[in-house]
């Protein structure tokens, strides 16, 4: 008799695992909610392993993580609700559009959230009745019209929506991959797990599976799902991993302008983005470097702080 | 926009928080500081049993007003959390109320958040898109509250409807299927209402700092005009000290 695999890895095999896990075109989905809860350690990591063509799928909301990947030239399509750094928008993501080297197809919380659900439960779509006057339907690469069987009613189908791999950030995990949320909210991290053919999840700590025994019902997402889990410290940098640290929303705003400032063809736009992808994320390899390239310890006990205070 | 008394932002929330009435149910959406700001003086005013659901967070308790105001730092202080799995149960339901803000918004409320110019495949400019597109046709109404009023925003007519205000009027928007629609339209300048038998925007009153000619120049398309057109009524003092010292403490409606 063997003993029972562990799903924990080291940070130094994530690019392996990336590279048997995802290829370039393939569907890449990503955990949390605009800008909490997002695996950034994970997607600086796909960018550094220099995937193309890539296609985005999330919870319906996203903002940073996806920018940085259009900025980093990852990406080809989006099947992404809303795109917004929520007091701004999003620069790369906006130019990649306008230019015409993304191609962000119209969807909306209802269609990717149904896809995601009917993935997770292995049906080739789920149908949808709250779609009325809008525009997105219409034009939505996922929705069909059908009829009802038993009432005859027209309604809409959307389509499974079935990731090759899902990259998700929660705050606890134990080796074996059984994941424990802290955060309020949850997301579509769930869903995600479920619907996908792989997942990688970064939590900020590993617990003992005896503390996961002790409080089962709040795992999250069992370790059934799971294929990898990796223990990255702040992680989730610079989006939020409530109760644990919060948003660094000066850093969001300085990535944000450099963007913008090429977006418009600004002097000295271009070299600025670039300067941010070489100071955090190519020239960053291991998370102590990156961590310290934001700021180091003092700043993030202020994001610790400032989750306490909450 | 100011004058002495108070804020452009500040008194688009008061307008927004007395049409909430107590007991009902509904969500501010997303990057939605005045409807919050709204919500949270309703319920410490006249109206304190009203239910906060249908985005995740279940009655929350923000202790103060922020940017974003659909992550924990506003609302980890709930009731209960929901996952996005819950958003099909809200959807179909729909809620008492709701409120959306538009790159472009059109005679009849219709609202753009996707793209100006060009086509949805090749825009000339993307807008960030929406998350649930699906409360403003299942909700009984909803509220349109912009940060600009300029013919930029107001347009004669969307280059995309993203949420569906009254489509092309009466006939459309029963055709659709539609309920509910939008009840007021609230900007820097103005409130606006919908004139109910042709469902196109009509002035209803106009800020202090504002004129009807100041919000016709500023309106891309023919807004119905009636012959008197008051000025907004402005906060109370009462309601304007619970919203600068319990609501918006740091001053974010202040400083908009």
């Amino acid at each position: 008799m063997s003993a029972r695999k562990e799903k924990l890895i080291q940070p130094s095999a994530l690019p392996t695992l990336i590279g048997d896990w995802l290829s370039d075109g393939d569907l890449l989905a990503l955990g949390g909610l605009f800008k909490q809860g997002r695996p950034c350690a994970l997607v600086r990591e796909v960018i550094r392993s220099g995937r193309t063509g890539l296609k985005l799928v999330s919870s319906p909301g996203s903002g940073f993580d996806v920018d940085l990947m259009i900025a980093a030239g990852c990406v080809a399509e989006t099947f992404l609700p809303a795109v917004t750094l929520e007091d701004r928008m999003c620069p790369s993501f906006r130019n990649a559009v306008e230019t015409g080297t993304v191609h962000a197809h119209c969807v909306d919380a209802l269609s990717v959230v149904g896809g995601l659900l009917a993935s997770a439960n292995g049906v080739p779509f789920q149908p949808v009745v709250a779609w009325k006057g809008s525009d997105v339907p219409k034009h939505n690469p996922l929705v069909a019209n059908i009829t009802c069987p038993f009432t005859g009613d027209a309604l809409f189908a959307t389509k499974a929506i079935k990731p090759k791999l899902t990259l998700l950030h929660a705050q606890e995990a134990d080796c074996y991959g059984n994941i424990r949320h802290l955060t309020t909210m949850t997301y579509a991290d769930q869903m995600m797990a479920r619907a996908s053919e792989r997942v990688i999840v970064s939590v900020d700590r590993i617990v003992s599976t005896e503390d996961i025994v002790a409080r089962s019902r709040e795992t999250s997402i069992p370790c059934t799902y799971v294929d990898a889990v990796v223990e990255i410290p702040y992680g989730a940098h610079p989006t939020g991993s409530f109760p644990l640290y919060s948003i660094d929303e000066e850093h969001i705003a300085d990535y944000a302008s450099a963007a913008e400032a090429k977006r418009r063809g600004k002097e000295g736009g271009p070299e600025a983005l670039q300067n941010y992808l070489q100071r955090h994320v190519f020239g960053t390899l291991d998370n102590g470097t990156y961590l310290v390239s934001v700021g180091g310890e003092p700043h993030l006990r202020q994001l610790e702080k400032e989750a306490e205070d909450l | 926009m100011t004058d002495k008394n108070c804020h452009a932002a500040e008194i688009q929330a008061v307008v927004l928080a007395r049409e909430l009435q107590d007991s009902e149910m509904g969500a501010a959406g997303a990057s939605a500081a005045i409807p919050m700001a709204a919500i949270m003086l309703a319920r410490r005013t006249h109206a304190p049993n009203i239910q906060i659901a249908g985005e995740m967070f279940v009655n929350p308790r923000p202790k103060r007003l922020w940017n974003s105001m659909l992550d924990d730092r506003a609302l980890g202080s709930c009731e209960a959390a929901e996952t996005f799995l819950e958003l099909f149960g809200h959807s179909h339901r729909g809620l008492d109320f709701f409120f959306h803000n538009g790159m472009q918004i059109d005679q009849y409320g219709n609202i753009n958040l996707h793209f100006i110019g060009g086509s949805i495949d090749k825009p000339k400019m993307r807008g960030p898109g929406a998350a649930n597109i699906s409360y403003a046709g299942t909700s009984k109404r909803f509220y349109i509250c912009t940060h600009a009023h300029s013919t930029r925003t107001f347009v004669p007519k969307v280059d995309f409807i993203t949420s569906p205000g009254y489509l092309d009027g009466p006939e459309s928007f029963g055709k659709a299927g539609l309920k509910g629609g939008p009840r007021l339209c609230v900007t820097p300048l103005a409130v606006m209402e919908f004139e109910p038998e042709t469902l196109r925007m009509r002035l209803k009153s106009v800020h202090p700092w504002s004129s009807v000619e100041d919000v016709v120049t500023n309106t891309g398309f023919e807004l119905l005009i009636p012959e008197n057109v008051p000025v907004t009524e402005l906060p109370t003092a009462e309601e304007l000290r619970i919203l600068r010292e319990d609501v918006d403490t740091l001053g974010i409606l202040r400083n908009a």
